[in-house]
């Protein structure tokens, strides 16, 4: 006999379970297709789903069936019988033609999301704990006639056939941006290719999907993706010189601290040392993975940290992400101003970036990884410095 | 119960002796648990209790063993290596693993009844197609191992002289043994262990006597290491297989020198490029494909080393010669990003000229 207590938090799970299906706010939704290569596997998944939903509600109606019609009640047991082969045989060629319509249907999918001839553009993308690197090759037909490198949002013109060059660093890892095609494992030594199209301008999330260690849940991704003549303004951005801090200014200042700190790591294109030599950065002395975020155009992203948090404040993200396809271009494009900035999350990333996002940088335990963070350590900076930095991080637009 | 209390002491130890027992600490804490969850059911089903354990099938006295020995050499080989070195810990793990397991069979092969050569054949059933296919591998493997000493010790043609009269042995006995069905098995055998101590002994003292002269000069001058870039074929590293089939299987570029250009095809653009873009810090494959009269190989300049000496070489990685039509892979592997003062390019050996940026961002 079912209990009151039992009916109710059934009935509550079941509630709960519909409540959840019906999310407004599903950023990484696999049913809402964004592009031709999600859209792709959505019209595969559907029917399937569809048939598979039929045939799972005829046989769970078939077990609750038999399990009350036929349930003990002291009733004499039935007369046994063994065999029957007409039933077997069709149970058998029933589910296997099914699965070959399905497995048809599945091939074709595959092969179409295998194609890599009809290439417009790529972008090369290495993942490591617990981040995601972009860089684009000279394409002089997108205007990129110098590499251009980034993380965490990677940006492409809308439209556009963009084949993603996947490796690793470390571990494997896996890209997904459920709205824009499938998963693709990253695995250290190989390149995996996956297309991506996106129809009209947004900015689609994803997450890594291959569990890769303390900070796998936080190895997220987002795709910006933008008009063509957007597209081209953002290239020219992140190919502009840089620009040194204005003299005497709080920024300059940080500078001095990045020099001092921060670029052993973090590379900030066009940086110079005050002897007049380039500040190259050495991650590779420093970080297990041998690589950490590129910052030199850090506030032309909306993320930091992997994408763990966001560089703009919630009414200006929100602004971003809620804007329309025709205008999303241009909130985007605009940046971190100092009245948007994030200015709590990236204070306290730079207090103590391992109190906010689990990382393996405890000085004490890297025997490991030959003394190389996973991750980056906590430098013990002052409330001073912290300010001076974020005055300078800024101006790195 | 013993081996609980053994095991919960290793562990004690284990945390004071070593600075990292993560490893030491999960295989002691697992041993731990299944010797407690053995001792427990013996204590339990009273098992261990001889007065009542005793049934009327049972035989009165056990046989000899030779378990509870090698039991002991597991438990000395595990707390040793718990000082000396993980290889010795895993030893004394297996020596433990498998003493504790013959052990146990055997005892409960005792129980099986009052006479002892039945109670030995249920042991044997249970054990021997377990324990002959291991023996087989381990004097196998020992075996093949000793002949590879002798082969790195004596000089190449003598290697050469010794391998055919190795495998012309072999094919004698195999003969005898085939012509010869009736032959005694003890011959049989003799002939067989005699050849393996054989091989073993000169295994020993070809191991005491360490390897030939041009092997140890070689490993000594890094003639399998250090390649020799020039347009010229080399005395060394040219003479190497190449053996890197798996790395064709996921390149990031094709290099290709054709008609004296060398150019650069990566996958998913159509136009050759002049530039390659390779991930910092990332192992990235390209191959190298030579479509011009002649044998040319690529070198990769890795830019100038770290190193005070600001006059010193470039460091530099290259293919080997590639004949006409051929083809080899190259792992590139760049720590550092590219800047105006830190060039990486390819060329072609001999022809400078013939280049292909790398850039690194």
């Amino acid at each position: 006999m079912v209990g009151k207590k039992s009916r109710t938090l059934f009935g509550v799970s079941l509630l709960s379970f519909i409540a959840a299906s019906c999310a407004t706010n599903a950023p990484q939704d696999t049913w809402q297709p964004k592009g031709p290569n999600a859209k792709i596997i959505d019209d595969l998944q559907q029917p399937v789903f569809a048939v598979a939903g039929v045939i799972g509600l005829i046989v769970a109606a078939a077990v609750i069936y038999s399990v009350f019609k036929f349930k003990d009640r002291g009733q004499p047991i039935p007369e046994q019988t063994h065999g029957k082969p007409a039933l077997e045989i069709t149970l058998t060629i029933i589910p296997a033609l099914i699965l070959a319509v399905v497995a048809v249907f599945t091939f074709g999918a595959i092969f179409k999301l295998a194609k890599t001839d009809d290439t417009e553009m790529i972008i090369n993308v290495t993942g490591q704990q617990w981040w995601w690197e972009y860089d684009y090759p000279v394409q002089n037909e997108f205007g990129i006639t110098q590499p251009i490198i980034s993380s965490g949002q990677l940006v492409m013109p809308v439209g556009t056939k963009v084949l993603l060059r996947e490796t690793s660093r470390d571990v494997i890892h896996s890209y997904w941006i459920p709205a824009l095609n499938g998963k693709r494992d990253a695995v250290p030594g190989r390149i995996q290719t996956l297309r991506l199209e996106a129809d009209k301008p947004g900015i689609f999330a994803g997450q890594c999907t291959e569990f890769c260690g303390l900070s796998h849940a936080n190895m997220r991704m987002e795709a910006v993706a933008l008009s063509k003549a957007d597209f081209a303004k953002w290239v020219a951005n992140q190919q502009a010189a840089y620009v040194a801090p204005e003299k005497d200014s709080l920024a300059q200042q940080g500078e001095a601290v990045f020099l001092n700190q921060c670029v052993r790591c973090h590379q900030v294109n066009g940086l110079m040392r005050a002897d007049g030599t380039p500040a190259i950065a050495a991650p590779d002395e420093n970080v297990w993975a041998g690589a950490a975020p590129n910052l030199t155009h850090l506030m032309s992203r909306n993320t930091f940290a992997g994408a763990s948090f966001d560089l703009l404040s919630k009414q200006c993200r929100d602004e971003v992400w809620n804007a329309s396809s025709d205008t999303i271009g241009a909130k985007y494009l605009a940046g971190v101003s100092q009245d948007c900035l994030n200015q709590k999350d990236l204070r306290s990333w730079l207090r103590n970036a391992p109190e906010m996002k689990p990382m393996y940088a405890n000085p004490t335990q890297l025997e490991a990884t030959g003394g190389k963070y996973r991750g980056m350590p906590y430098l013990a900076l002052s409330e001073d410095d912290i300010s001076k930095l974020v005055a300078y991080l800024l101006t790195l637009k | 119960m013993g081996m609980t209390v053994l095991s919960v002491a290793a562990l004690i130890m284990s945390l004071f002796v070593l600075d990292q027992v993560a490893l030491a600490g999960v295989a002691l804490s697992m041993l731990i648990v299944a010797a407690a969850l053995l001792g427990g059911i013996a204590v339990v089903t009273r098992d261990g209790n001889r007065q009542s354990g005793v049934t009327e099938q049972s035989t009165d006295l056990v046989s000899q063993s030779i378990w509870p020995l090698v039991t002991s050499i597991g438990v000395v080989f595990l707390a040793l290596g718990l000082v000396i070195s993980s290889v010795v810990f895993f030893g004394g793990i297996v020596i433990l693993l498998a003493a504790l397991a013959e052990w146990m069979v055997q005892s409960w092969s005792e129980r099986a009844s009052k006479d002892a050569n039945y109670n030995a054949s249920v042991r044997k059933r249970l054990l021997n197609p377990i324990e002959f296919p291991v023996l087989a591998a381990l004097g196998l493997g020992i075996v093949i191992f000793s002949f590879s000493r002798i082969m790195l010790t004596v000089d190449k043609s003598v290697g050469t002289a010794l391998f055919i009269v190795a495998g012309a042995l072999v094919l004698i006995a195999g003969t005898l043994f085939a012509i010869r069905p009736n032959m005694r098995r003890s011959l049989g055998v003799a002939i067989c262990v005699l050849g393996a101590l054989g091989i073993i002994a000169g295994g020993v003292v070809s191991a005491v006597s360490g390897e030939r002269e041009d092997l140890e000069l070689a490993a000594a001058e890094g003639h399998f290491t250090h390649k020799e870039c020039g347009p010229e074929e080399s005395e060394y590293f040219d003479k190497l297989k190449e053996e890197t089939l798996s790395l064709r299987s996921s390149v990031s570029a094709t290099i290709i020198y054709q008609d004296g250009e060398l150019i650069a095809n990566l996958q998913g653009l159509d136009k050759p490029q002049k530039s390659i873009t390779v991930s910092r810090s990332s192992a990235t494959n390209i191959i190298f494909r030579n479509a011009t009269e002649g044998e040319f190989r690529l070198v990769v300049d890795l830019g100038k080393p770290k190193t005070e000496n600001a006059d010193s070489d470039h460091d530099v990685d290259c293919t080997q010669l590639v004949e006409t039509g051929g083809e080899q892979s190259l792992t590139l592997n760049i720590a550092k990003s590219s800047s105006a003062e830190n060039h990486y390019k390819l060329f072609i050996a001999g022809a400078e000229d013939k280049q292909i940026e790398v850039v690194v961002p």
